[in-house]
């Protein structure tokens, strides 16, 4: 049985009514910064509980103009995770402030206990990240950069409708950043991205950021970038975002039925799931003996299992000039040769699911 | 909430409940010729659920590299990305300086800013392409590149360019935005530097149904940095050799392109013969001098992405096509030097003396291949009929 990892041949069988939405947009020639991308920031605020949503190229540039419009600037230090995508990363670097990473926990996500011990007088920011769909201890960090008077920016790129303390992730801090790309549980047609902030200075500020500075369509503020979210774009996550809980919902209950199932295998080690956070489940992520076995198993069986990462960040060349080596982060650099994840779209049919499971099961007999 | 840069012009005719005779483009009309062919590419990219970097971006990729006569052409997310990441590629930043014009759209010089560098101005010709005889007084040690902008559809005076630039050992970084298919010397938009930067901005002419750009290149070497630095610095899937940035042409939009791509020779063939139409039914304010229309050399093929003339009285001659019905714009009304951005770079009015003068005179006449001979003879006619009035009083 053919278990795979993405989903859009699925989800995007029936595109009748999106299309006519889009030949509607082409017809109105609405295309840069239009009245769909403002119904969607609308919604996509009003689903999170923020004031302000704005949208943005892709999730990378989300991060990129939040560290601008915070004022991190060359020079400056700010910490994030080991363990994330590269984006995270580069964002940091591409500003010209330097990365600063800390370890993870259990959880796969950045151990908050660690971060005081790397702040410097340097440090300007913390970019927790919602990895895999799971929000970090929002309360947690936000004490701490209170104390230091440090900015926070949230990367929720994976974690559109988590929930920490009551709230939803990427609402803490001074941003938070989403991607819409198509792997993604709110998803378009190419790259996209959103900011959310309560702060109207920073919603000004990142309007001016993605449209070349321009004040209106003759004056320009100050010099900045192209990174707008196309209208069409918008169009695709006007309907989709009627979606949202629906995936969401499909994705945790899936995840539900493989714990109860994992809990087990005694090979298999399920991060903690604690009882007041609403995980989403962007990846499903457990920690295994014998990783590389049972990846080759499984995609022998037809299922398309991936490693969300193989390489941490501070192994990776483009770390180089950080000057970390093997062993400066023991939990994340065990992580990724037992981390493995597993298909939890909410296409996955309960015959895909049992397969899984059973293919799971049957290696580690 | 959104004050920003739309790209149609509707906030212009929601003010007054006038009949558009002349609209500045018409997406109807180039939807309407091309939407079956559309329709089955982007189904056809819902169906493969293949979004991000894939085959059609390639096919695309290949087709505008062999368009411009180039060996290489790389899928970005805008021109403005286009610019900016040739910029990284070459290692151009801080302490650097980039010569370009000062009447150019606004990105161009935010593209230097962003890189880190110094955007250095040097006045135009009447042409509105940068001036080559003043390029050498501006040129410092700290000067890395010049952009070359060719504006309105109209390659600059490359020869004299890539003298200059040999000379003084800089780079050539084209900004085609404005000129695809333009040709000069036999030669395309886009093939004459170490890169060039396009745009297929919806209101270009080769446009996507969003935000979308391209580098065009020669070098081998520069295309690799390039296919880096767009995404996210990745060698594969799992290792990263630079921190890059996400700045990808989504296939979605690429499809749509590549299918205009096929009717742009014919599209722009449409657009000179326009121009020229224009340039015979002005001709008597021409010879008059109310009126200065664009001229093309033996050895230029413009494609007049805007039609620009200079004119007396331009404010009241575009408020009264306005009222005719007729849309005009102004590409550009304030030269980037005078613009607030600028403020730090210790220019002041006066200094290009041709730019300013040009930015008070100019005005860019509807240009695009659906319009009809009708709509020529409406704009030709309204022209004629705002300067008689004149003319009799």
């Amino acid at each position: 049985m053919k278990v795979s990892y993405s989903y859009l041949k699925e989800q995007f069988a029936n595109p009748d009514a999106i299309l006519a939405d889009v030949k509607k947009l082409v017809l109105s020639g609405d295309f840069t910064l239009g009245n769909a991308l403002e119904e969607f920031e609308k919604s996509l605020a009003e689903f999170l509980g923020s004031k302000f949503a704005v949208g943005v190229g892709t999730g990378t540039d989300a991060l990129r103009l939040s560290l601008i419009a915070a004022g991190v600037k060359p020079g400056d230090e700010v910490i994030t995770a080991v363990n994330t995508f590269y984006s995270t990363a580069a964002a940091i670097a591409t500003v010209g402030a330097k990365p600063v990473f800390v370890d993870v926990t259990d959880d796969l996500l950045m151990d908050v206990s660690l971060i005081e011990k790397v702040i410097t007088k340097k440090t300007k920011a913390i970019i927790p990240v919602h990895l895999h769909g799971t929000p970090v201890d929002m309360k947690k960090i936000i004490a701490i950069a209170e104390a230091h008077k440090l900015v926070v920016i949230e990367d929720s790129c994976q974690s559109l409708g988590a929930e920490v303390h009551g709230k939803k992730a990427g609402t803490f801090g001074l941003t938070g950043c989403f991607s819409l790309h198509p792997l993604k549980p709110l998803n378009v047609w190419g790259d996209a991205g959103v900011v959310v902030t309560d702060s109207e200075t920073v919603r000004d500020r990142l309007h001016l950021l993605r449209d070349n500075g321009l004040k209106n369509r003759d004056e320009c503020e100050e010099y900045a970038f192209n990174c707008r979210m196309d209208t069409l774009q918008a169009v695709v996550g006007n309907h989709l975002i009627k979606d949202l809980d629906k995936i969401l919902d499909a994705k945790i209950e899936n995840s539900k039925y493989y714990d109860k199932e994992f809990v087990s295998v005694k090979q298999i080690r399920i991060p903690p799931r604690e009882k007041d956070v609403k995980r989403v489940y962007h990846n499903y992520v457990l920690i295994v003996e014998d990783r590389d076995k049972i990846l080759v198993f499984l995609r022998e069986k037809g299922i398309s299992a991936k490693i969300h990462y193989p390489i941490p960040l501070h192994l990776q060349k483009a770390s180089k000039y950080l000057s970390y080596k093997k062993g400066d982060f023991p939990v994340a650099e065990e992580q990724t040769e037992k981390i493995i994840s597993l298909p939890v779209h909410q296409h996955l049919t309960q015959e895909q699911k049992e397969f899984v499971v059973k293919t799971v099961k049957e290696f580690y007999k | 909430m959104n004050s920003q840069n739309k790209s149609s012009g509707k906030c212009d005719s929601e003010k007054k409940d006038l009949q558009i005779r002349v609209p500045y483009i018409d997406f109807n009309a180039q939807y309407n010729e091309i939407k079956e062919e559309i329709l089955k590419e982007i189904t056809c990219v819902l169906e493969k659920g293949s979004f991000v970097l894939g085959k059609e971006l390639v096919k695309f990729e290949k087709n505008f590299a062999s368009y411009t006569g180039t060996k290489y052409a790389l899928g970005v997310a805008n021109g403005t990305d286009a610019l900016f990441l040739v910029m990284k590629a070459l290692d151009i930043g801080k302490g650097d300086e980039v010569i370009t014009v000062p009447n150019t759209f606004i990105a161009t010089a935010g593209a230097i800013v962003a890189a880190g560098a110094k955007p250095v101005f040097v006045d135009v010709k009447n042409d509105f392409n940068i001036n080559p005889e003043l390029i050498d007084n501006v040129v410092t040690k700290n000067t890395k590149a010049i952009i070359p902008v060719h504006l309105t559809g109209r390659v600059a005076d490359m020869d004299s360019i890539l003298e200059i630039a040999k000379k003084h050992k800089l780079h050539v970084i084209e900004d085609a935005a404005q000129s695809v298919g333009a040709r000069y010397k036999g030669k395309r938009a886009g093939s004459f530097g170490i890169a060039a930067g396009f745009s297929l901005h919806p209101l270009k002419n080769l446009n996507a149904a969003g935000d979308a750009g391209l580098v065009t290149t020669n070098s081998g070497e520069l295309h690799e940095k390039l296919v880096l630095l767009r995404n996210h610095g990745l060698k594969n899937r799992d290792e990263c050799a630079c921190w890059g940035y996400n700045s990808r042409l989504d296939c979605l939009q690429a499809v749509i392109a590549n299918v205009k791509l096929k009717h742009l020779d014919k599209w722009t063939e449409k657009i000179r013969e326009i121009a020229n139409i224009y340039k015979d039914g002005l001709k008597s304010f021409v010879g008059k001098g109310i009126i200065s229309v664009p001229v093309d050399h033996p050895f230029e093929e413009p494609v007049y992405h805007t039609f620009i003339i200079q004119c007396e009285k331009r404010d009241e001659l575009q408020a009264f096509l306005f009222e005719k019905g007729i849309k005009t714009k102004i590409h550009y009304p304030i030269p980037i030097h005078l613009h607030e951005a600028a403020s730090g770079l210790g220019y002041k009015k006066g200094d290009f003396p041709v730019a300013e003068q040009q930015a008070k005179i100019i005005l860019s006449l509807p240009i695009y291949p659906e319009m009809s001979d009708e709509q020529v003879a409406i704009v030709i006619d309204e022209i004629k009929s705002f300067y008689g009035r004149f003319t009799l009083s």
